[in-house]
């Protein structure tokens, strides 16, 4: 079992590291490498043709960038070993199969949860929300943003009253949410693109006084001292959204190859991410 | 051949050109005369293209002639020669020749063949003998003006203004230069000298027109007019140039040099005494201002050492990179020095500031509009009226004063010399270095000339004469001429 | 009194009123038909948002007076951050003020260590304070590993502290305050024309024997120190201690200075162009956001105002000879 991982410095990736270190280790039969590529594109390149050589039963690769991988791994596929994709896309198929979540579902996921808490508070899906965007053209905001606006389209009485960009920073995100408070009577929802600044934006609320007002959405479930799961416990987000790390599914899906010959995995798997609210906040946490 | 009517110019409130008129007829030398301020420099530069004029017409051969940039000039044939020299002082003197050069025409690529072959007449024709690719930056400032007058004539300008070159050169640079205007005279070139310098004026040019206060007072031949007559003309009254009344000075020594040696001094030995003036002569380069750096302890000495009896106040060459702030007030830049005297707790006490300045700046005739207007709206004289003054709220005993009188109009070089009389008349010890002979002679009790970063000469006032000092102060094998 | 600094400063407070007017014409209106620009809250919040950026550019102020920049400002606000919400929610003191002089006195050893390089190396300012600006950043992020420290909502000192400082009326003093002090320092005191000399001509204030090196020192330990504070303040608002706090604040400093009409050149300028300056940027902000304007239009519209800014003030003062 080979493991070639982009960069093994992001909070993300070292928790994928440790959870298929864990998962594996349960397999006294199966033993895995793990490459650090170190962000690096050739030196991944360079690993997977290496972990090639060795003729692993299974390569996973978590791929630094879409282009620059997808040749090598058509290599491994060429020399007949199992390739699973994990979390970011190749241009080619050139995978047994591929695991990944997306912001787009968490967008919508989000959106939906606003709806539902509308629907409680007024009986009926409807009510001012309040979206506090991210840096503007990245992949993570577009589709977080995208997500949430084609479900609150379906209902005409939800309405985006204001939709400030802060950056992702909780100080700006703060700012910009005095100014809507001033100008905006009546807000039921804050949808923060992360959780900083929906934290921020919360911040703003309380010191106008307005926090009860409405719920505060955000996105990312980090966990720790200054996380978004954290932030839920302590009652100031209403919900935030993990974003998975796709390893249960790769590992699951890579035994099932190794064990089962007639198994025919299928070509993509796409995993739902993580709700959290109060009812789990405190489990996650002390996970 | 270039004539200008009613010409007028505004800076800001200030009506510096009322309707000037002028005519400069072919290969002629025709001086600008006036004090600073008068709008001599102003006028050449509307000339050239570098300041547009707010009204009146210019006639190029008889024919109006617009002149909105530097560019439009060029292909009128008019090239100017900046006071301080707009060279580029990376670049080489070829790349000076040619950048914006109309009659060089450069393609995507510098072609060095064509530049050296295009620069090497030009640069012969104003007698510069350097590497077409030497860095303007490190010729002298004497050379530099060869360069940019090469650029002129490469730019085949048949009138060439020239704005007061000889300010920053010493006298032997000067010479090359009148040279040089008498060999374009002869090939048809005509020049616009902007000056206030008489010996000059009547030694090179036929004619002159007097500007003052932005307006023309005439024009004169040279050859049928007298230096008084054209002062007359410049400050509208009659200037008396008197010696200085000589004394046996009688007071202690206050500073005694021995043997200092820096990066550019080579053990210079002397002594000045309370109530005395010690001129100091010298080339650019000689060591005249080091030997101020290295009294005021701004350059190390290496060996040798300075006795003084008090403190040691240095006016440096340079007014405006030197000397003044030049943004900051008349009265903020006179008080700089001695702020501790003005202050409490470090608050500055402002009435008494300027109940400080004002006695000063009345001894000194200091003229500014007022006393919170920035320096930079001073005329030169009145500048380095306010550097004076520093120095004088300083009071110290010995003052190091370099080339105080440079590049200002003759009113008020008159009362930087009688200021300096009356500093040495109430004891101070005063080391003057000065680029103009007569004014040294006039003002010193003793000339002390440098070379090469060596005393090459001493005398005595009464045996000085511009001739002994020019031999000392370029002589190669320069020795003591004798012990004190 | 310098005739420059009257002349800068009534053409950016008419640029300021305009603004303003602009901002009450064009106001969203309350139910009860008020604009909400004009109400006093909304007003507030303007001093507040402004103040933090508003403390840095005064010290920011005297830094480019002397012809110095100072870009590690937002690195060392970040350092104020983390220090104090490490101090405060670790339990290393029991007492807020501890807490804070420990930041402001790292931060002002900071801007000291940025000012005796400066003074004594000859090194541009741009360079040293550019190495700062990334070698701070590290010590903040290295101090909290990266992550933030946040301050809850109970009743711990780190949760007292956030609730006394987070305060609009004690920031908006805080401002006012300092904006005093440094107008009276750079008007007023033998410290603030020494630092107008050095930055017109450094030369000649050297030739006039002034203290030109310990002037450098003092100004960017005061920007430091000004940092510091802001960090301090950032700290309780935010409810956290954040290392990546402050980035590109050193922009929005320069920024205010510059169209408060002081050139990048130093020498000419005033605290009230400054403080005139910084209500410039805030305004507009509050403006644009309150009419929720694209924010990509409203980064074109502060480019023009910018400029526009800039361009009115110049040819003010000047060498006029």
């Amino acid at each position: 079992m080979a493991f070639s991982q982009a960069n093994n410095a992001e909070p993300y990736r070292a928790a994928q590291n440790e959870l298929m270190t864990r998962l594996f280790a349960r397999q006294p039969d199966v033993k895995l490498v793990i490459g650090d590529a170190q962000q690096d594109n050739s030196k991944q390149v360079a690993q997977v043709e290496t972990f090639i050589r060795q003729k692993p039963d299974l390569l996973i690769v978590a791929p630094n960038e879409r282009a620059a991988l997808t040749a090598v791994m058509g290599q491994a596929m060429e020399a007949k070993i199992p390739v699973i994709c994990l979390e970011r896309d190749i241009l080619e198929p050139n995978y047994t199969s591929y695991v990944h979540s997306d912001n787009l579902t968490i967008g919508r996921m989000a959106g939906e949860f606003i709806v539902e808490q509308l629907r409680k508070k007024y009986g009926a899906p409807k009510g001012n929300v309040v979206a506090m965007r991210g840096l503007l053209g990245v992949e993570g905001e577009i589709h977080r943003d995208k997500g949430a606006r084609e479900v609150f389209a379906r209902y005409p009485d939800v309405r985006i009253v204001a939709d400030p960009v802060a950056d992702w920073i909780q100080a700006k995100a703060k700012d910009r949410m005095t100014e809507v408070l001033r100008a905006q009577p009546r807000i039921d929802a804050v949808y923060g693109h992360n959780d900083p600044m929906a934290v921020g934006a919360y911040l703003a609320a309380r010191e106008l006084g307005r926090d009860k007002e409405m719920i505060f959405v955000g996105v990312d479930g980090l966990g720790g001292e200054a996380g978004g799961i954290r932030k839920v416990m302590d009652g100031i987000l209403s919900a935030t959204f993990v974003y998975p790390l796709c390893v249960d599914k790769a590992v699951e899906t890579g035994l099932r190859i190794l064990r089962e010959p007639g198994f025919r995995p299928g070509k993509e798997y796409s995993i739902a991410p993580t709700l959290v609210t109060a009812a789990n906040a405190a489990q996650l946490y002390s996970q | 051949m270039l004539q200008a009517r009613g010409i007028h110019k505004h800076y800001g409130g200030v009506h510096a050109l009322k309707g000037v008129s002028f005519d400069l007829r072919p290969g002629e030398v025709h001086a600008l005369v006036g004090e600073n301020g008068a709008g001599k420099s102003t006028l050449a530069r509307i000339l050239a293209g570098s300041t547009r004029a707010d009204g009146g017409t210019i006639l190029r051969d008889g024919r109006e002639a617009r002149i909105a940039s530097p560019r439009d000039a060029q292909r009128l044939g008019i090239g100017i020669i900046y006071q301080e020299l707009d060279l580029f002082p990376n670049l080489t003197a070829g790349e000076n020749i040619v950048a914006g050069n109309l009659h060089f025409r450069e393609g995507a690529l510098v072609r060095f063949g064509e530049m050296e072959r295009f620069c090497r007449p030009f640069l012969a024709q104003a007698g510069l003998h350097c590497a077409v690719d030497t860095p303007a930056g490190r010729l002298s400032i004497g050379q530099q003006q060869m360069l940019a007058i090469a650029r002129a004539l490469s730019m085949d300008a048949r009138i060439l203004l020239m704005d007061e070159p000889t300010s920053s050169l010493f006298d032997d640079a000067a010479e090359r230069l009148f040279e040089l205007i008498a060999g374009l005279k002869r090939r048809g070139v005509s020049v616009v000298y902007v000056s206030h310098k008489m010996d000059e004026i009547f030694r090179i040019a036929e004619r002159a027109t007097v500007l003052r206060d932005g307006e023309t007072v005439g024009t004169v031949d040279i050859a049928s007019t007298s230096v008084e007559t054209i002062i007359r003309m410049m400050v509208g009254r009659d200037v008396a140039i008197a010696n200085r009344a000589r004394r046996a000075p009688a007071g202690e020594v206050a500073l005694e040099v021995e043997g200092l040696t820096t990066e550019k001094l080579r053990g210079i030995s002397f002594a000045v005494r309370r109530g005395e003036v010690l001129g100091i002569a010298g080339l650019v380069g000689s060591g005249r201002s080091e030997l101020g750096a290295a009294l005021a302890g701004l350059d190390r000495a290496r060996s040798g050492s300075i006795r003084a009896r008090g403190g040691i106040g240095l006016v440096p060459e340079d007014r405006r990179a030197e000397g003044l702030m030049m943004q900051m007030s008349v009265i903020e830049n006179g008080t700089m020095a001695v702020l501790p005297r003005v202050s409490r707790g470090g608050f500055i006490a402002r009435a008494e500031e300027r109940r400080m300045l004002d006695p000063v700046a009345a001894r000194l005739a200091l003229r500014c509009p007022s006393r919170g207007a920035p320096v930079s709206r001073l005329s030169g004289g009145n500048q380095q009226k306010v550097l004076l003054a520093r120095w004088l709220l300083v009071n110290p005993d010995i003052l190091f004063l370099d080339d105080p009188a440079r590049g200002i109009d003759i009113g008020a070089k008159q009362d930087i010399y009688r200021m300096i009389e009356e500093l040495a008349d109430a004891g101070k010890a005063i080391l003057l270095v000065s680029s103009e002979l007569p004014e040294l002679l006039r003002l010193s009790d003793r000339v002390l000339v440098l070379h090469e970063g060596r005393v090459a000469a001493r005398y005595d006032a009464g045996e000085a004469t511009p001739e002994k000092i020019m031999a000392a102060a370029t002589a190669a094998s320069a020795a003591e001429a004798r012990p004190q | 009194m310098n005739f420059a600094k009257f002349a800068a400063v009534p053409k950016s407070l008419l640029a300021l009123a305009g603004i303003v007017l602009l901002a009450i014409a064009i106001s969203p209106v309350a139910g009860d038909g008020s604009r909400i620009f004009l109400e006093i809250g909304n007003l507030t919040d303007i001093l507040r948002q402004v103040s933090l950026i508003g403390i840095i550019s005064l010290a920011m102020t005297l830094v480019i007076l002397t012809g110095g920049i100072d870009l590690s400002v937002g690195s060392v606000l970040a350092l104020a951050t983390s220090i104090t919400a490490m101090w405060l929610t670790r339990g290393y003191t029991h007492s807020m003020a501890v807490a804070i002089a420990v930041a402001a006195a790292a931060c002002a050893l900071a801007g000291a260590a940025n000012g005796l390089v400066i003074a004594f190396s000859g090194i541009q300012p741009f360079i040293v304070t550019l190495a700062s600006m990334i070698g701070v950043r590290g010590l903040a992020k290295w101090l909290t590993n990266n992550q933030n420290i946040d301050i809850g909502f109970g009743r711990d000192l780190a949760a007292q502290f956030a609730a006394v400082f987070r305060q609009k009326a004690l920031v908006i003093g805080s401002y006012a305050i300092a904006a005093a002090v440094f107008w009276t320092l750079l008007a007023r005191t033998v410290f603030g024309r020494h630092v107008r000399a050095t930055g017109d001509n450094e030369k000649a204030a050297i030739y006039a024997g002034l203290p030109v090196r310990s002037t450098k020192v003092w100004v960017y330990t005061l920007a430091g120190l000004l940092s510091g504070f802001a960090g301090v303040l950032y700290a309780a608002e935010n409810h956290q201690g954040n290392p990546n706090a402050g980035a590109a604040y050193e922009l929005d400093a320069i920024a205010a200075v510059v169209i408060g009409g002081t050139p990048l050149s130093g020498g000419r300028g005033s605290i009230s162009g400054t403080i005139v300056g910084t209500l410039i940027m805030g305004v507009l902000t509050n403006m644009l956001r309150l009419n929720n304007v694209d924010s990509n239009v409203e980064m074109m519209i502060k480019a023009v105002i910018i400029v526009l800014a800039v361009a009115v003030q110049r040819g003010k003062g000047g060498s006029g000879a």
